[in-house]
């Protein structure tokens, strides 16, 4: 099993009303595959909203494999300025 | 040289420094909060961070746009939290050699800052309740 923490910002806050989630899964749970979670939990909130992924507080670009411990935030449009 | 600061209350905005005597050019954009988002009227904005990425994200852009353009000076200031009607959020001053290349760099400085800094607004509404902002520059 691995643990990753899921930082929720902006509307992916909104949808879910929370700021951050622990989860628990088997190891090879891929980006995509958490992705998709979330926007189960969202119940269609998050439709039609582009998420990016961070890892670490880095932007992932591709599907990504997770590994114990990471800090995964899936970014909507940013909005600074 | 680069100064990059994202600060939770008003800003201070970066002294006129007279020793870039390289400098033809010193160019300074305050973005302030308008008083409508997408038709309602507001109270306030409030400014949401990915405490860490931010920051480095943003220096990384300082970063990038010097590589960029022929400027000598980047210093850059965002605001989080709350920040009312008229008051600034964003405060950015560039030294270039000529107008143009600062011109140029400002514009994509700040093009690219609402691309990729993970920053995002709250509008705060007349009966106070909070909703993610709709704008989006995407």
């Amino acid at each position: 099993m691995i643990k990753v923490t899921i930082k929720c910002f902006s509307q992916v806050k909104y949808a879910l009303g929370t700021d951050e989630l622990t989860l628990e899964f088997e190891m090879g749970k891929t980006t995509s595959q958490l992705e998709q979670l979330i926007r189960e939990k969202a119940h269609g909130k998050l439709d039609g909203i582009s998420l990016r992924v961070a890892i670490n507080q880095k932007y992932i670009p591709n599907e990504t494999e997770l590994i114990d411990g990471d800090e995964v935030a899936f970014i909507p449009p940013v909005q600074g300025g | 040289m680069i100064k990059i600061e994202i600060v939770n209350g008003p800003i201070s905005f970066f002294t006129n420094d007279d020793s870039g005597k390289q400098d033809g050019a010193e160019l300074i954009f305050n973005g302030r909060v308008r008083a409508t988002e997408h038709g309602k009227n507001i109270t306030a904005l409030e400014y949401e961070q990915y405490e860490g990425m931010a920051e480095v994200e943003l220096t990384q852009l300082a970063k990038a746009t010097c590589e960029k353009f022929p400027i000598h000076d980047i210093f850059c200031k965002h605001r989080i939290g709350r920040v009312h009607v008229g008051e600034t959020s964003l405060h950015v001053s560039i030294g270039s050699k000529h107008r143009k290349e600062g011109l140029d760099a400002m514009t994509w400085f700040i093009t690219e800052l609402k691309k990729h800094v993970p920053i995002w607004k709250w509008a705060i509404l007349e009966d106070g309740s909070k909703i993610p902002s709709e704008c989006s520059h995407e």
